[in-house]
């Protein structure tokens, strides 16, 4: 059973680290639907330079750098160009899917690196999840700089005129969220999964963007979420520590998806919506043009 | 900003001309292409050399040809799965879903009349019932993201990615590990239909070409000269003023998602119950759900318009299948195809930006 839910929280662990990133971005106005791509970025490349180098620090960091990067051209996409952020996300997304299966094929296989410490069976990123949700919601809620961020995600125009440059909070926003979505795949390349196969998040990424929505917007709410989702996960992989004999393991691998679907529906229904739905970053989606 | 004594100026557009349009999408085309071939340098293959192969495989080879036209065909209708929601301001990103969903119909019809171990079925009725299963497994599949979209307003881009993993994990629980549509071979893969199932060529190509080329003057027809289309199209511009125009938003968003279901569902049975040498749904199935992405590309291209699709679907086929071929033949790494379907992405992104502004260059008055 200790097993079970520490590889839950392992899992956990990455849909915390890539939706609190999508929710940074968010909270200042711009929606990344692309998490996925960015996480397959994150995660390929730092599975690669790791590989390479025999290195995890420096796969770490060529996963969050290539995250910023990717967070940079959807910045550069959605605030400089102006244009649609779902489309902009998209082709993150797609740029991610296809650009790393034919990068990464070459590597194909285990990391072959004596596996990252960890306390028990749980990994030390699960307590890094924890700090980073807790530091991030101190910053939004607590600093004077988060409140900027968060003007910025409601009412850019009278943010602009209480002196705050809009340009430059989104765009540090969106480059700091694409890191930690870059994070998310490299801890989920170098220490949760640590094998190279094409396309193998897998949908984590969709995943975790519909955990943003359930999530409020609060990085508290959204932790709880992640592990919901991490159990999920692990019973769909093994069905037999709970409900043994019922389906194929191919239809426990469609439980999290029917799940996901289900939340999301429960969270847009109008009951819902006229409770929470004042979290909802009021200029969200919506280019900001002088 | 200034350079060599030129004012540059960006100018919002209101509108562009059809000649504007396709002008810019083909730019965009060859900007990516051009991009793809730093790829091949990378790889150390002379771009120029690897898009003569590309081409020359998938344009002129006897072998290639056929390959072409069924992948054209495929894109084709995964294209208009796209462009139908996409009229009306929706994703579907859900085609792999509903292509999986379509073809497990048909196959389950087949199986249904004993097809899997029995060679003579009455295929006169069986082929029929397999295209409308099709058609109603790839519908039923659509309905779901439009009925949670009209009714809820749940993000559709969600959705149909959740549904896509949901279909492909179904797949293979029919046709793997004992699945009822395992095949004999016990490889994983589906049953092949019988001969009497197998329809034969018409012209060299599966008789799919004629749903894919009647749909394309349907919905030309549609969104043109038709209410629906306009409510569609309204819907898609503005969904507050659609609103006001007495447009539905929860009829639209059915229709355009169940429509296009239906079309992803006949591309399903098209690639695996008539393009020969398949018969089956085989292992790799997955693959040509990843293929089905290359109509969000098209759709994009052709700003939804179903004529303008067909080039481009016979462009992206021919580009795919000449893309596998290289890669084996120059010895590039795998998923040139995959890089390529990225690179265009992301320059049609980069490219909405002219669709919205025109950038005007002026002789700067000498002070």
């Amino acid at each position: 059973m200790w097993e079970f839910w520490v590889r839950s929280l392992n899992a956990s662990t990455i849909f915390t680290v890539a939706a609190l990133g999508e929710i940074i971005g968010q909270r200042a106005g711009i929606m990344n639907v692309g998490v996925e791509g960015a996480m397959l970025f994150g995660a390929t490349i730092s599975f690669i330079v790791a590989k390479v180098t025999g290195n995890y620090l420096l796969g770490f960091l060529a996963g969050i750098a290539v995250g910023a990067l990717i967070g940079l051209l959807h910045a550069f996409f959605s605030v400089t160009l102006g244009g649609d952020q779902v489309v902009n996300g998209m082709g993150i997304w797609i740029l991610g899917f296809g650009l790393t299966a034919y990068i990464g094929y070459p590597y194909t296989g285990p990391l072959g690196l004596p596996r990252l410490p960890a306390i028990a069976g749980l990994s030390p990123f699960f307590l890094a999840s924890l700090a980073l949700a807790a530091g991030i919601w101190f910053f939004l809620f607590k600093t004077h700089p988060g409140l900027k961020l968060r003007s910025v995600g409601e009412n850019p125009s009278v943010a602009e005129v209480s002196g705050i440059n809009v340009v430059r909070t989104r765009y540090a926003s969106v480059m700091f969220s694409g890191a930690l979505m870059g994070f998310a795949g490299s801890i989920y390349a170098l220490d949760y999964n640590p094998v190279w196969n094409y396309n193998f998040l897998m949908g984590w990424g969709f995943i975790a963007l519909a955990l943003v929505f359930f999530s409020m917007w609060n990085p508290f709410l959204l932790l709880g979420g992640s592990i919901l989702f991490g159990a999920l996960w692990q019973v769909s992989l093994n069905p037999e520590a709970l409900l043994p004999n019922i389906f194929s393991r191919y239809i426990w691998r469609t439980f999290p998806f029917v799940i996901t679907i289900i939340v999301l529906v429960l969270m847009s229904t109008k009951w819902f919506s006229s409770r929470w739905g004042a979290a909802r970053p009021e200029a969200l989606g919506l280019p900001y043009e002088k | 900003m200034n350079i060599a004594g030129y004012k540059i100026k960006l100018e919002k557009k209101s509108s562009f001309s059809g000649l504007e349009a396709a002008v810019l999408s083909i730019l965009a085309v060859v900007v990516a292409l051009f991009l793809v071939g730093f790829i091949f340098l990378q790889a150390g293959v002379d771009p120029a050399k690897g898009y003569a192969e590309i081409f020359s495989y998938a344009f002129i080879n006897s072998f290639g040809v056929p390959l072409t036209l069924n992948r054209a065909i495929f894109l084709l209708l995964c294209t208009f799965a796209f462009i139908l929601p996409m009229r009306a301001g929706l994703w579907n990103i859900g085609m792999a879903g509903q292509l999986y969903a379509g073809a497990l119909a048909a196959f389950g019809v087949a199986f249904a009349f004993g097809a899997r171990t029995n060679p003579d079925v009455p295929a006169g009725i069986v082929l029929p019932l397999m295209i409308l299963a099709a058609m109603a497994g790839g519908g039923l599949m659509g309905l779901i993201p439009g009925l949670l979209k009209g009714k809820f307003n749940t993000n559709e881009i969600v959705v149909t990615m959740m549904l896509n993993f949901i279909a492909f994990w179904v797949t293979a629980h029919m046709i793997k590990e004992g699945g009822p549509f395992m095949g004999s071979g016990g490889e994983g893969e589906g049953f092949k239909l019988p001969a009497s199932l197998q329809p034969g060529l018409f012209l060299g190509m599966p008789f799919t070409i004629w749903f894919a080329l009647g749909l394309t003057a349907l919905l030309q027809f549609v969104f043109t000269k038709t209410r629906i289309g306009y409510e569609i199209r309204a819907f898609g511009a503005s969904p507050a003023a659609a609103r006001y125009a007495g447009v539905d938003p929860f009829k639209v968003s059915v229709l355009v998602f169940v429509a296009g279901g239906v079309i992803a569902g006949l591309a399903g049975y098209h690639y695996f119950a008539t393009v020969p040498g398949l018969f089956k749904i085989p292992k790799n199935y997955g693959d040509f759900g990843d293929l089905a992405f290359y109509g969000i590309i098209c759709g994009l291209i052709s700003q939804g318009n179903p004529l303008a699709s067909i080039p481009l679907a016979v462009l992206f086929g021919g580009l795919t299948s000449g893309g596998r071929f290289v890669q084996g033949k120059l010895q590039l790494g795998f998923g040139i195809d995959y890089a390529m379907l990225g690179v265009l992405m992301i320059i049609l992104v980069a490219f909405q930006f002219f669709f919205r502004y025109r950038v005007v260059f002026k002789k700067e008055a000498l002070p």
